[in-house]
């Protein structure tokens, strides 16, 4: 009897300092902007969690769009869409990929690995790129398997007459001729990515340059923190400039955890990236960020962010490049999981959107209460941003903030202008277009525009 | 309390504490307790977690805090499977009563150790320094202990087993 009351007593302490550690995110606005509220790190021994449910999408349920924005399902039954990008003629690629998968090394890999299944984004990705375009006047959609058998693909940009794709560990090379619909070469190696071994933040976003000499690669950390260790990190959490013809390439910003989106600035012709922030230092720490990326800068990590505040989980630690680190132009507020990056290009969409980016936040389960899980819109003014975000896209939570139809990734715009929005648990393409905008040509088959907000 | 002094004393007269002395001169067979072994291969681990995280600290080799981890981690699940066969030990009558001083340092040493589990589970350097290496090696004092005491922590129904 002695053991079991001491067995009791040792389960109900365990849980009691469990449960005192987990505390609740606050407001997410404080950390819009240049000027983000940062509050003290903290360690605990169980970070502050919240998985939701992955349940899908009933038929004809639809994410819910901002005012005057009306939602439908574009493409249904994709295999873990993450990328989009709409071709000079019209044609959307759609990349459908997923991590090449990363060994267990410790207990809490396991436990990762489940949560991971349950929030839905465990499931393989298609490793190929399909090809989506609207035939005869909008009846029908031509749907075709544009390129298959890649390695985790992820950013994919066209120069001349040149596609280029970023798998995990290289940038394949594509001819690439309007029109086309299918591609069954296998592709020319242009340059090696950093990838295996582990290749934890395996995406590798990808732009070009307004004159396509150069391409800018995102490559994120090989750990949230240096867990596996500093040797493989070597060349990873950067941006990298690759001359185009020779493949040469070199880095051209460091610090920057896990760059997802990269785009340049219509207007400047700034390159901008969407990086995301570490996790485990509390709900509100830290702030996944937009920046401007300037050439040589150092971002922070993995010894410090937002400038120099200091991350004690680094050993040894490097004042002298804490010293040098950059903040950030714009917090996006913590654990929102910013993917994709896109610049509107005029009001076509909504006079509201006419200047500044979208930005796919596909939402983390690192904070309680969930943030992110929305594709927002970030104004600019003289190629700045500035103000608050705006929601765009909501609805991929359930109303009970535990369960999960969908997460926006990437995003694009079709040739009518409408916004198009992967989303990667519900396996589908959603197309964002204005309620009454009946006289566009490009329209899908079904009818959901009941569904929107008015 | 004064007036029971006597009582106690006489108690402890005999030369096994709180065991009646046996009258029968039949001899009763020593059936060996069933989760001692598993206390010492628990120990062991736990123990060995201790040596690695020092040469984390030395070397910040990320893999030697991996290898703490795991050892922490199955240390315990062996731990559990112990005291699972202790009380079995008792249900089946082999065993007699705790070995308190034993109990306890191995109970103190497990709840420590699954804080440190925990501790553990962060990431990179603060995963070991200083909250993690501090509880292994507290974890490590007590089970050493513990173990220069014998693994068991209960006598069996032979007399004088376990202590």
């Amino acid at each position: 009897m002695k053991a079991i009351t001491l067995h009791s007593i040792a389960g109900l302490t365990a849980f009691a300092v469990l449960t005192a550690c987990s505390p609740k995110g606050g407001d997410p606005a404080r950390q819009y902007g240049s000027d983000p509220y940062l509050p003290e790190p903290h360690q605990y021994l169980l970070p502050p969690m919240s998985v939701p449910h992955s349940v899908g999408w009933k038929s004809g349920q639809t994410p819910t769009a901002a005012a005057g924005l009306k939602v439908e399902a574009l493409a249904t039954g994709l295999e873990h869409p993450r990328f989009l990008y709409t071709l000079p003629n019209g044609d959307i690629l759609v990349v459908e990929s997923n991590s090449p998968g990363t060994e267990a090394f410790r207990p809490k890999d396991f436990i990762a690995g489940k949560v991971k299944a349950r929030a839905g984004a465990a499931d393989k990705g298609g490793n190929r790129i399909t090809l989506l375009r609207e035939v005869g006047g909008g009846s029908r959609e031509l749907r075709s398997i544009f390129i298959d058998h890649l390695h985790s693909p992820y950013g994919v940009v066209l120069v001349g007459d040149t596609l280029y794709v970023a798998n995990t560990d290289a940038i394949l090379a594509f001819n690439y001729a309007p029109g086309m619909t299918q591609i069954t070469s296998s592709g020319v190696k242009l340059t090696d990515l950093p990838a295996g071994p582990i290749d934890h933040h395996w995406t590798k976003s990808l732009t070009a340059s307004a004159d396509g000499s150069k391409l800018y690669v995102g490559v994120g950390s090989n750990s949230n923190i240096t867990e596996n260790g500093m040797a493989v990190e070597e060349g990873r959490a950067a941006i990298y400039e690759v001359d185009r013809l020779s493949g040469e390439k070199r880095i051209f910003a460091s610090g920057t955890r896990n760059p997802t989106g990269l785009a340049f600035e219509p207007q400047t012709q700034q390159l901008f990236a969407v990086v995301n922030e570490r996790d485990e230092i509390g709900p509100d720490l830290v702030p996944d960020y937009l920046t401007s990326v300037r050439q040589g800068g150092f971002y922070g990590w993995p010894y410090s962010y937002w400038g120099n505040h200091v991350d004690v989980r680094v050993h040894p630690q490097r004042p002298d490049l804490v010293s040098q680190a950059i903040k950030p132009d714009y917090g996006l507020s913590s654990h929102v999981a910013p993917l994709s990056l896109l610049f509107s290009q005029g009001q076509r969409l909504s006079p509201t959107f006419a200047h500044g980016a979208f930005i796919g936040e596909h939402g983390s389960w690192d904070r309680s209460p969930l943030n992110g899980y929305q594709v927002i819109f970030v104004p600019f003014v003289d190629g700045r941003p500035v103000g608050r975000p705006t929601t765009v896209v909501n609805g991929f939570l359930g109303k009970d903030n535990a369960t999960v139809h969908g997460r926006p990734v990437g995003l694009s715009l079709d040739g009518s202008g409408a916004l198009l929005v992967a989303d990667d648990v519900g396996n589908t393409v959603w197309r964002v277009s204005a309620a009454q905008a009946e006289e566009f040509a490009w329209q899908t088959g079904v009818d959901k525009s009941k569904q929107a907000n008015p | 309390m004064l007036a029971q002094r006597p009582t106690d004393n006489d108690a402890s007269s005999n030369h096994l504490q709180g065991v009646p002395l046996r009258t029968s001169t039949l001899p009763i067979p020593a059936r060996a307790l069933l989760h001692g072994g598993f206390i010492g291969a628990s120990s062991a681990l736990l123990i060995a977690a201790f040596g690695t995280d020092c040469f984390y600290y030395t070397t910040s080799l990320s893999q030697w805090s991996n290898f703490s981890a795991w050892l922490i981690c199955v240390g315990l699940i062996i731990m559990l499977i112990a005291l699972i066969l202790l009380m079995i030990d008792f249900a089946a009558g082999r065993a007699r009563r705790l070995n308190m001083v034993s109990f306890a340092l191995v109970l103190a040493a497990g709840l420590l150790s699954l804080v440190n589990a925990f501790v553990h589970s962060r990431d990179a350097w603060t995963s070991v320094v200083p909250d993690g290496i501090l509880l292994s090696a507290v974890s490590a004092i007590l089970l050493v202990a513990a173990g220069a005491r014998g693994w068991s922590l209960a006598l069996s129904r032979a007399a004088g087993d376990g202590l």
